[in-house]
């Protein structure tokens, strides 16, 4: 029958595999109910039993009930041997449940290895851990994984009230540092940026994740990033992506996203072609690169798998042509476009927008050299900016 | 409780395999709020002195214990402070106390090197006939001698003595009293048994294994899995599981890193690591099947000063995942199916066990519900953070149950107050030495121990 094959399974378990079986082990083991695994047990003890009775097996019980201890009535819980069943039956002065707990061959000495058997198999179950169990519970459901933009726009409304720090509830991020209208600017430069450079959609859309790791973590975390935001973006729209994206970035830089996502989403439709100056914040530096920057874009533009490799080795000889480069850097003039472009975009000061466009620019998409250059441009200007303000930055 | 309702079915399960076993579903949860916003902080400044805290403690609770004073003293006596004083005169005085105690630990003393000290080992107490009481308002301080319990009463705490000023400048107490139990809720509670499971000390990361197996066996009691049909009715109707600090054992707090050389230390990783992740599985399994708060305790990866904000979610990645994980403040207020719940980690509790004579934690705990202060040794020899707005540790109203967790032993107590108030005060016991977790029945505020056990090598049972 069927209903038998249980009975050979957990023999198969408890004598050839010399398995400790505990009740919820079988019961993740064959797929059942827990009652029922303990009901399963019981059985199997009780055949072999009647069977042979020289077979050498264990049992242990779960006993629970009420006990008289220390003066008030406590409710007790025990795993105990079949031997001390009936001791224990007898201390409880009520008794709530008694059922088979485990099985095994041998005799245990200490209940280690029944709480290692149930931790193995739990920890291989870890997904659906309640799935066999006799409660179900209809609150627990995983959150929705866009609850995480909300809390950047929540941090930057807490960040508003920097007096009331003490006792109101800030919702303050610890993590975010300046004032988030700079970010929001910098996040709104980005978004723009983003939108401009890439020609295809996907390459955009991966350029947009590269960009915010970049600002948040510059250099050290993008490459897994990437990995993550690529398999996000595989699946939906572009716009819808953009749109999606810009406020994940926030996610996880802390910072807000709703302006960047204005932008991004302005900024997106002349998509096509987005090299030339039609877009604003990116003609200065495309311009400045454009001798090396044109070709290699478009060769860029093709290599979407091997992007995240192309990170990595980009970000290696990134800072190894950085010393190469720099000198070259510094002879271009920062011509005023930067300037401009800069201006028409959300007010921010200059010298955060720097300090974070390079890093943006260290991690973007394809580690065009476009974008290489942009970043050593840029670290130009946070240099100039210590030394003297001279240049736009 | 669980035990008269499972018992008709207790066998059940001793039989072959019969019918589709039924499951339960877990009662929904009903009017929960959280009303712990006042602990938790935002932005933080550590630039304030101390001293604004104590002004805002006496300034909330100067009015209430005037009132309380002209109630019990007649409405006729004098209030006076301190700088009004008149040697003779009969009057009541509204302070802070003050305890000096010489074997107190002073961080002056452990580095001046007239001393040439070495740092006193932590005592369990720190009490000495020799201490004495001094009433501090906003301007000057009295010395205190008379009707007063000098070893019972700890720093901070906000009094009215009655009593006048002697001609030695000391002020001769003939009564005192304190805030009193704050205005009662109005009560909302369930009418069917609803239970909350408070525990507190699991210890995870510890040397020894022994409450591993207890703690498993906690988990499939809450998720349902343990127990005959009737004991997994009756656990369906387990609301909510609070988990009151200490969540972490001691062991994982050894500062390896600040003893040793760093190439000794820098290839080992915390023990907390392992330890956090051990409890984000336990989490994960509480999660899928009932609502849980984790309060943080004094051994848990977060600030050490009151109040400690929750555990971040990015330590408990499986766990967070799922919308009835709640990481909550220490202390933690909240309303749970309309019986309102107030409870700290135990900290504010066991220092007051260090500097009192009080040896009770439940009569500590009810000491601190009769005084109005959660914490009053806060800030002098527990770390709180330099509030100067509002102290959020004065009662303001009486919570329907009132815990305190890492007790050394369960206690509980149903305490009946004149105004109506009926608060049920449960010393949560330490899960780790223990095993011992409480279930609090939310119909009629009654406590139940509930203890799990393995079986070891000594086998007492």
């Amino acid at each position: 029958m069927a209903d038998e094959l249980y009975l050979e399974n957990i023999d198969e378990f408890v004598t050839d595999q010399n398995r400790v079986v505990t009740y919820k082990w079988l019961s993740y083991t064959l797929g059942v109910h827990v009652n029922l695994a303990k009901q399963m047990l019981y059985d199997y003890v009780e055949r072999k039993r009647k069977e042979n009775s020289g077979a050498q097996l264990h049992v242990t019980y779960l006993v629970a009930g009420n006990l008289l201890q220390n003066g008030h009535v406590c409710h007790k819980v025990a795993v105990v041997r079949e031997d001390k069943l009936e001791a224990m039956k007898s201390k409880l002065s009520t008794i709530a449940s008694v059922h088979v707990y485990s099985v095994q061959k041998a005799l245990l000495k200490d209940s280690s290895p029944l709480y290692n058997t149930d931790y193995d198999i739990v920890k291989t179950n870890l997904q659906h851990c309640s799935k066999f169990s006799a409660i179900r519970c209809a609150a627990a459901v995983p959150r929705p994984p866009r609850e995480a933009p909300a809390a950047p726009a929540q941090s930057a409304q807490g960040q508003r009230d920097p007096g009331t720090a003490s006792t109101v509830n800030g919702h303050g991020p610890p993590a975010a540092k300046g004032p988030p209208q700079q970010h929001r600017g910098i996040m709104g430069m980005f978004a723009a940026k983003a939108a401009a450079r890439a020609q295809d959609a996907p390459k955009e859309a991966k350029a947009e994740p590269k960009e915010a790791p970049g600002v948040s973590a510059a250099s050290s975390k993008p490459p897994t990033k990437n990995n993550i935001m690529n398999n996000f973006f595989g699946k939906a729209a572009m716009n819808k992506l953009k749109a999606n994206s810009v406020p994940e970035q926030p996610k996880e830089e802390k910072e807000v996203g709703k302006p960047s996502v204005a932008v991004a989403e302005t900024e997106s439709s002349p998509n096509s072609a987005a090299e030339k100056p039609g877009k604003k914040a990116e003609p200065a530096r495309i311009q400045q690169k454009d001798k090396k920057s044109k070709t290699k874009r478009v060769d860029r533009s093709d290599d979407e798998e091997e992007r995240d490799a192309e990170n990595v080795k980009k970000k290696r000889k990134r800072i190894k042509q950085l010393e190469s480069d720099s000198s070259d850097e510094e002879d271009v003039p920062p011509s005023p476009t930067p300037e401009e472009e800069r201006a028409p975009s959300p007010p921010p000061a200059p010298a955060p927008k720097a300090e974070l466009e390079p890093a943006s620019t260290e991690v973007s998409a394809a580690g065009r050299k476009r974008k290489r250059k942009r970043v050593l441009k840029s670290k130009m200007f946070i240099d100039e900016e210590e030394g003297c303000m001279g240049k736009a930055g | 409780m669980f035990s008269e309702q499972a018992a008709p079915m207790a066998q059940g399960l001793l039989a072959p395999p019969s019918a589709e076993p039924p499951t339960f579903p877990r009662v929904p949860v009903s009017g929960y709020s959280d009303c712990s916003q006042p602990f938790q902080l935002g932005e933080r400044g550590f630039s304030r002195q101390y001293a604004h805290i104590y002004a805002v403690r006496l300034a909330g609770m100067r009015p209430g214990l005037e009132q309380r004073a002209r109630s019990l003293w007649g409405n006729g006596i004098a209030l006076r402070k301190l700088s009004e004083l008149q040697t003779g005169e009969k009057c009541c005085v509204v302070g802070t106390l003050f305890k000096s105690m010489q074997l107190q630990p002073s961080i002056l003393q452990e580095i001046s090197e007239e001393h040439n000290l070495v740092p006193q080992p932590p005592l369990p107490k720190y009490i000495q006939p020799s201490d004495e009481l001094i009433l501090e308002d906003e301007l000057q301080r009295i010395k205190l001698e008379g009707a007063i319990d000098v070893q019972r009463l700890v720093t901070g705490t906000i009094l009215a003595v009655y009593g006048c000023e002697q001609d030695d400048g000391r002020f001769l107490v003939e009564d005192h009293c304190f805030a009193g139990l704050p205005p009662p809720l109005p009560w909302n509670g369930p009418s069917s048994d609803r239970f909350v499971l408070l525990a507190s000390g699991l210890g995870l990361g510890s040397v020894s294994g022994e409450a591993l197996l207890s703690t498993q066996l906690l988990v499939d009691v809450v998720t349902g899995q343990l127990g005959a049909e009737g004991e997994q009715n009756c656990a369906a109707h387990i609301t909510r599981v609070i988990l009151a600090g200490n969540l972490l054992s001691q062991n994982t707090q050894s500062r390896d890193t600040i003893n040793k050389a760093k190439y000794l230390t820098k290839k080992t990783q915390a023990a907390s690591v392992e330890a956090v992740k051990m409890l984000d599985e336990i989490l994960l399994q509480l999660c899928t099947s009932v609502p849980v708060d984790v309060m943080p305790g004094e051994f848990d990866p977060t600030n050490y000063t009151l109040p400690q904000q929750p555990l971040h979610r990015c330590m408990l990645p499986l766990a967070s995942a799922y919308t009835t994980l709640r990481l909550v403040t220490n202390p933690y207020q909240a309303s749970l199916d309309g019986v309102r719940f107030l409870g700290t980690s135990g900290q504010n509790i066991s220092d007051i066990f260090k500097y009192s004579s009080m040896d009770d934690y439940l009569e500590i705990l009810e000491w601190t519900l009769l005084a109005g202060h959660i914490s009053p040794t806060a800030p002098d020899t527990l770390g709180c953070y330099p509030f100067y707005k509002s102290d959020p540790f004065i009662l303001t109203e009486c919570p329907h149950v009132y815990f305190c967790g890492n007790a050394p032993r369960f206690q509980s107590k149903l305490l009946q107050g004149k105004e109506g108030q009926r608060v049920l005060l449960v010393a949560v016991p330490d899960f780790s030495a223990t095993q011992t977790a409480c279930l609090v029945n939310l119909r009629d505020l009654s406590c139940q121990p509930i203890t799990f056990s393995g079986f070891g090598a000594d086998s007492e049972d």
